[in-house]
């Protein structure tokens, strides 16, 4: 038991240098993927939008193959997805509210 | 790319990227309004609590009083009786 808890430390070490470089990976990908729409992608997402509105109104989004579908849907739900971390951030609690 | 493991990183459109951030701060919005106003609505529950608590406190020390007074009053009863 206590050779155990000696060993902690030493454990505690190995994972943060085994992980670092892996997080400096992590980063330099969401640098990319993740990063906040610019100011000179604006136009791109307007014309982004107008082509979600017209296939919608043209009825061309019952044309997608099953693939194109289930993709565009889960990517949908990973976008919706990012307003409830949102809502945990304001709240301050991961469970409900904590009042 | 010996860095990068994984190839180039994936140009994500900026649709989605847009998406994703305005979603996080509508939903940081979000749950920072209803937190407010919950705990709000709760604080004045507790009020409305603490002033039912009072009272209820007090009816109850009575009814314990009576219900003592009459246990008494039953075992004098009983004892006489034997005598």
């Amino acid at each position: 038991m206590a050779g155990a808890v000696a060993k902690i430390p030493s454990l505690i070490n190995t994972a943060l240098s085994e992980a670092r470089p892996k997080f400096a990976i992590f980063m330099k990908y969401a640098k990319v993927e993740l990063a906040p729409p610019k100011l000179n992608e604006i136009p791109q997402i307007k014309a982004g939008i107008s082509k979600l509105l017209s296939s919608f109104k043209s009825g061309a989004w019952k044309q997608q193959t099953v693939k194109q579908a289930t993709l565009n849907t889960l990517v949908g739900a990973e976008v919706l997805f990012w307003f409830y971390v949102g809502e945990c951030i304001g709240k301050r609690h991961i469970v409900g509210y904590n009042v | 790319m010996s860095e990068l493991p994984f190839g180039p990183p994936v140009r994500v459109s900026p649709l989605i990227r847009f998406g994703r951030w305005s979603f996080l701060t509508a939903g940081i919005l979000y749950g920072a309004f209803h937190q407010n106003r919950l705990s709000k609505k709760e604080t004045k529950i507790r009020e409305i609590e603490a002033k039912e608590k009072v009272i209820r406190d007090e009816k109850i020390k009575k009814e314990k009083a009576i219900a003592a007074a009459a246990e008494m009053k039953n075992l004098e009863e009983m004892i006489n009786k034997k005598n």
